[in-house]
């Protein structure tokens, strides 16, 4: 397929509604046309901005309280009925319980659910990240395989530092780094590669958005296997497709770094 | 309050989790709190009255939008809204669209208001499929099911919409745009 050709099925690309093995036949294209590349890598920041800019409003408490108190009170399949309005449920709940809704559901609802979807749509981005990364035709801003090298760069670019295990002797070898961000934060993304596999290091300082759950992303049902964890107050995200097993090998390298 | 039954369970512990999601699209239809929070009130008692009707095993998700949607379009500003809808120029879309990088790279690169400035002055047709693609990141089959067009026609507005964005916020900001592969 032709670049024009390519760029007009971008969109598909982009939204995951490509079949698997056209989204392949992409990233083959991709990695040596930096013009689709980079089309898709701003395609794809494009779209994680407008997806954080659009996540604007969240219901307040009253809202909440109001809404179980409607869907409590309108028997399923009385289609004549109107709906509630607002000062009758008000009137028929006792001001106490829905004072007392509210409350419950502040704190159950709203941390759960919003931060739940938050926590998936975390690691949804460092996947993005890295598949955008790999795709493009400069993946890493520094080039070295030196952590001597690598850890100095980042200083003065990303609020913190890091430190690096040796890797001699290890199947990992360190290809560069990158800054990344991530919710408008700074961070360090470094690539390994094992083999023929890139894996994608991130670090980031902890924040209650980086607050991840590893299970969460694992029903997403993507081909990427993930580790991640904190440490020092900061938050690390392995992505690779590698199978758990090397990443969990990698993983405890940089854990145990002295 | 009356005891509840086991409909109005299952159906709390479905709709509940999509308050949120529900009532950030009804303020980016209405551009309104009261609004919104009325629009959201009636969407939850519509649906649970109409409950027996959904059928098991399809999107709960996207019924409950297309609800939301269908009852703020006969509100009173959901008419208005209409009205301002620019005809439909899905065939000149569909066309074929390019990637300008450097404008994609303003919606990359834009402020965060810039972004919700640019989404909420986006005609209706296009902002909501916008919001229903990107933001609450559904299915293209499932934002057809909510809005009750063909995808072909959610493909096209979305391409559309996107554009609009994107030569809204690279006129807004033309400083921005350097040239994208400089590294290169």
């Amino acid at each position: 397929m032709s670049c024009r050709e390519w760029q007009d099925r971008l969109q598909s690309y982009v939204d995951a509604e490509m079949p698997p093995q056209e989204m392949e036949a992409f990233r083959t294209h991709a990695a040596h046309c930096p013009d689709c590349a980079s089309a898709a890598l701003s395609l794809l920041e494009a779209k994680g901005a407008l997806r954080r800019a659009g996540r604007r409003y969240e219901a307040l408490p009253e809202l909440r309280a109001r809404v179980v108190a409607t869907v409590r009170q309108v028997a399923p399949d009385e289609a004549t009925e109107k709906p509630q309005s607002r000062t009758r449920s008000v009137i028929s709940w006792p001001r106490w319980a829905m004072a007392a809704a509210a409350v419950l559901l502040l704190a159950a609802g709203l941390f759960y659910f919003a931060d739940r979807s938050q926590r998936t749509n975390s690691l949804a981005e460092f996947a993005d990240l890295h598949v955008a990364t790999l795709a493009s035709a400069n993946p890493v801003e520094v080039v070295s395989t030196d952590r001597h090298t690598v850890k100095p760069w980042f200083q003065g670019r990303i609020p913190f530092t890091f430190d690096l295990p040796e890797l001699q002797g290890s199947p990992f070898t360190l290809t560069g780094g990158r800054v990344a961000y991530f919710h408008q934060e700074p961070g360090a993304h470094l690539i390994f590669s094992y083999q023929r596999h890139m894996i994608s290091a991130f670090i980031f300082r902890e924040t209650p958005q980086l607050g991840i759950a590893q299970a969460a992303f694992s029903n997403r049902g993507t081909s990427f296997n993930l580790q991640t964890w904190t440490q020092d107050g900061l938050r690390y995200v392995l992505v690779s497709d590698v199978n758990a097993a090397t990443l969990q090998e990698l993983a405890e390298l940089l854990q145990h770094h002295t | 309050m009356q005891p509840a039954n086991d409909s109005q369970q299952e159906f709390e512990s479905l709709a509940l989790p999509l308050l949120d999601a529900l009532y950030n699209f009804a303020r980016w239809l209405s551009h309104d709190q009261s609004e919104a929070e009325d629009l959201v009130q009636e969407t939850f008692a519509k649906a649970l009255r109409g409950f027996s009707s959904f059928a098991p095993g399809t999107d709960f998700r996207a019924w409950m939008f297309r609800i939301l949607r269908n009852t703020f379009l006969t509100s009173r500003t959901g008419l208005q809204a209409k009205l301002t809808v620019p005809l439909d120029p899905d065939e000149e879309a569909a066309a074929g669209v390019t990637w300008e990088t450097p404008e994609t790279l303003a919606v990359a690169s834009a402020t965060r208001e810039a972004l919700q400035q640019a989404l909420s002055e986006l005609p209706l047709a296009y902002r909501e499929v916008v919001l229903l693609c990107d933001v609450e990141e559904m299915k293209y089959a499932e934002i057809a099911e909510a809005l009750s067009v063909p995808i072909g026609t959610v493909m096209s507005r979305l391409a559309r919409g996107r554009k609009l964005l994107r030569q809204m916020l690279a006129s807004q900001r033309p400083a921005i745009i350097r040239k994208v592969d400089g590294r290169r």
